[in-house]
Parts: structure tokens; sequence; C-alpha cells
């Protein structure tokens, strides 16, 4: 784990560049260019609010706000992984002639979704005041969940981009398994939907606790409780660790396979 | 990437008893339904390959080596070896000092990105900093000859532009080691005289360089020391001008036992 902290440090401007360098050319020839990921959520915003204030009606209030706190973020976690996944193995034509610490490929996929996320916040700060709910202190609270999500996705793109070098099929089944998540997780619904005795099911699903400290503050104004801040973490580093293992055990055998 | 690393030996590249081994699949599986198919039908679809076999060799600074041998002997999986993208199955690899590898000119290129932003990230693919990388630009893009186009995507080069830009950023890091594998047979006669040209001041300058090569006259002409490789060992070893000698002859008595 130290390991990985200090080739994180020591490969920082490599890491840095490759995420430049995939956003550069995942808008590159676009008129608009870097705008498009201001753009992209706030036409998803844009969208989301007008189905979910005419058409379907929630019992829930600022229903687009409520639903977009927890669904960037899943965002974040699912982009980040549909590209990390792959990152190995389209990289592979460079592993094979340059010897290049493997960690930095999917930590190049985070990074550079870290940017979306951050600049996705934007345009929900501005739905905010704009549908009048609150602008709660509690966004303040939001670096916590984040580096807990950070943490969390890190260890998930270790295990499947090593993977993937492996059986191609992973990227496909990683696709199955995201979109059966998605609906498990409370995103475009809350916990409290679901009857008492069966919400422990829920809570087995390591991403709620760190899903829950975004709705909290961004939508209810209010801080988790500290059991909940606590299993949020304890999920992301168990989620680091297995993750970076297995990464660390089999990356120098990656050269042979992609 | 090697630590560089601070040693009073005399040597920069050590192998011991070398070997990277290969596992050759017939048929590998490469979905999970080949996978399960297999594991039911208790099939092994793999042999084992050895294609650098107990190697040991010691380069001394300042040596250029030159290493010979017919394709698939080897020889670019040992200076692979060298270089670190492999982790050899058995045996000990020491590297004193940087190393900047010539494998395939431009590996670390992205077609979209300009010049000078692949300048960088072919830097630090190689493990310099930004910084670094920043000072060395402009000697980097006026040894290239690139000119305006530096700002262009390296999609828009011709090749002779792009192997100059990736020969110059490899080069101009100025690295103590330099391992080369075949790319100086590619580019016109202007660029191979500049290429050798810069090899021959990296040798002035004291650094080690191992260059894999079919290009005999290359060998007797830059060389100090070549070695011969045959099927993963080292066959030969000794001045270059012998060891190019014995591979010509090794090569013009297989032509004369195949008529």
């Amino acid at each position: 784990m130290i390991e990985l902290v200090r080739e994180t440090y020591r490969y920082r401007e490599l890491i840095w560049a490759l995420a430049l360098k995939e956003l550069k050319i995942r808008y590159k020839r676009s008129v608009l260019g870097f705008l498009w990921a201001l753009l992209n959520p706030a036409f998803t915003m844009l969208v989301l609010t007008l189905v979910f204030s005419t058409l379907m009606r929630f019992p829930i209030p600022h229903y687009a706000i409520f639903l977009l706190s927890v669904l960037l973020p899943w965002t974040f976690f699912s982009q980040s992984l549909s590209y990390a996944v792959e990152s190995i193995v389209t990289n592979g034509d460079l592993i094979k002639k340059v010897a290049v610490p493997k960690v930095v490929f999917p930590m190049a996929a985070i990074v550079s979704n870290i940017i979306n996320l951050l600049l996705s916040l934007i345009p929900l700060a501005l739905l905010v005041p704009l549908m009048r709910h609150p602008f709660y202190w509690t966004w303040l609270y939001l670096p916590v969940p984040l580096l807990a999500l950070i943490i969390f996705t890190l260890g998930m793109t270790f295990f499947f981009a090593a993977a993937n070098v492996y059986y191609r099929d992973v990227s496909h089944i990683l696709q199955v398994v995201l979109s059966a998540w998605f609906y498990v997780t409370p995103i475009i619904y809350s916990l409290d939907f679901i009857p008492q005795k069966h919400q422990w099911i829920f809570k087995l699903n390591p991403i709620i606790y760190v899903i829950n400290g975004f709705r909290l503050a961004v939508y209810y104004g209010k801080l988790p409780k500290a059991p909940s801040i606590i299993a949020s973490f304890v999920c992301a580093f168990i989620s680091l660790l297995i993750g970076y293992a297995i990464f660390r055990k089999y990356q120098d055998d990656f050269v042979f396979y992609v | 990437m090697f630590e560089p690393e601070m040693s009073s030996t005399a040597v920069t590249i050590r192998l011991e008893n070398v070997t990277q081994r290969f596992r050759v699949i017939q048929e590998r599986p490469d979905t999970l339904r080949e996978l399960f198919s297999k594991f039911f039908r208790h099939q092994s679809s793999y042999h084992d390959f050895d294609a650098v076999k107990n190697v040991s060799l010691e380069v001394p600074p300042g040596q250029m080596l030159g290493i010979v041998g017919r394709n698939g002997s080897g020889k670019s999986t040992l200076l692979k070896v060298i270089a670190g993208v492999y982790r050899p199955t058995a045996g000990t690899v020491e590297v004193h000092g940087t190393l900047a590898p010539l494998i395939e000119l431009g590996a670390g290129f992205h077609h979209e990105l300009t010049g000078r932003e692949n300048i960088l990230l072919n830097g630090l693919l190689m493990g310099y900093s930004k910084r670094e990388m920043l000072e060395r630009e402009q000697r980097i893009i006026d040894f290239a000859e690139i000119g305006d186009f530096i700002d262009s995507p390296v999609k828009q080069y011709s090749s002779g532009m792009y192997m100059r830009l990736a020969f110059s950023v490899a080069t101009e890091v100025d690295p103590q080691i330099l391992v080369i594998d075949e790319i100086l047979a590619v580019g016109d006669a202007g660029f191979q005289q500049k290429c050798f040209e810069r090899i021959r001041n990296f040798k002035s300058a004291g650094k080690t360089i191992v260059l894999v090569t079919h290009d005999m006259s290359q060998i007797e002409e830059h060389c100090d020391r070549a070695i011969l490789i045959e099927k993963g060992s080292i066959m030969a070893d000794g001045p270059a001008a012998e060891v190019a000698e014995l591979y010509r002859s090794s090569i013009a008595l297989e032509v004369v036992g195949a008529h």
C-alpha cells in the first residue's frame, strides 16, 4: 500500500499527463471542446428535471437534485471503471516497448474522470438555487465522501483492469454488473422506499455508504452519522487492498498477454 | 523503470543466468467460453519456450555492444530484458544508470497529440520529470528539424518527421545507457548519418550503448564488441569485427547448405 502511494507520487506528472491526454482526445475535434464536460451533465440535468417534474412525479420534492446528488458520483464510478478496465489492454503496445509502471494507466483513467466529476458539480451547484432548493453549508463536507469514492473506485479499477488482461470478457461482464448494480443502489429511489425488514440486504452493498454521504450533504443538508462514514472508508480500503494486491501480483505478466 | 543506482562497480549492465520463458499458446483461450471448454476437455494447449536461455553478460561503461543473430534468435527479447520491459523468468538483471530504450521509434507517441505534447509525454514515460523535458524541448525540436509542425498533431507528420522526432526525444534526454533495436535501418541517408553522428558523440562521452542489428557493417564500424545469439544462447562473444565475420560465414554456410 505504501508502495502504491510512493509510485503515485513518483509518477504524478506522468499520471497527470496521461489523464489530460485522455481528456484532450475525448474532446478533440469538437467545436466546444472542454465545455462538453460541463454541457453534458447540464443537458442530462435539464432532461431529468423536465421528465421528473412533469411526466413522472415522485413524492420527493426537487427530485432532480435528489437524483443528481448521487447520480453524478455514480457516473464517475461507472465511467472510471469502463475506461480503466481497458486501460492496460489499450496501452499494450506501449507496455511492450517501454518499461513503465502499469499502475499509471488505471490511475490516469480515474484522474481524468475526477476532473469530469468536479466539472459536473458546477451545473449542479447552479441548478440548486435555480430550483429554489436551499444551498446547504454541508456542501463543504463533500471532499470526504469524494475521497472514499475515489479510493473505492481505484480498488475496483485495479481488479477489473488486471482481470481484463487475461480474459477480455471481463469488460463485457463489467457492463452487466454495473447496470445491475445501478438498480440495487438507491440512486433513482430512496432507501426509505424499501420495507424496514429488507433494508439490511441493501446495506450489504459497499457503495451505498459513500453514496449516502453525497445525498445527505447536497439534498438534505445533513452530515452522515459516524458509523456510516466509517463504513464508507472501510469498504473503500477493503476494495483498494484487494484490488491492488491482485493487480500487483500479476502486473509483471501483463506484457505477455496484451 | 529501473532505479538509477549509484554504484562503484565497473559495469553498467549485468545479466546473470537470465532466462526468459514464453508460454506459446496454440489456441489461446481468449474468452471464458474457450476457457471452460478447455477445462472440461482437460487439454493443455501450450508449450513453454525459452527465448533467452541462461544468458550471463556484463557490459562495462562506455562500451558499445552489438547483438547479432538470425530472426527469432532472441536478440530483441534480450534487449527488452535489459530495457526492463520483461521481468525475466529466472536470473537477475542489474542496470546502473538511466536507460533510454529505442526499441520502436515513437512507441509512446499518440497520434492526436501535437509534437510538443508528445515530447513531454514520451519523456515522462521514460521516467524524466516535466521540468527536465521542458528544458530540453527546444533542443529536441531543433535536432529533429520539425519546425512549425511541432504544434500540429503527429498524425500529420511524414514518417521521416515522426522518426526524427522520436529519435531526438530518446537521445536528447541524455541517458547513460542507450539500447537500440534495428531502428537505424529506417529513414533516409541524411537522417541515418545524423543518428550515427549522435551515437558517436554518445560513445565519446563514455556512454554505454547496446545495438541490435542485421547490418554487419554497422557492427564493424561502430561497435567495440559483439555477441552472436542463437536459439536464445550466446554462441560467440568477442571483438565486433570477428563476431560479424563469424555471423557472415554462418549465414553463408547455411545458404550453401540449402543449395
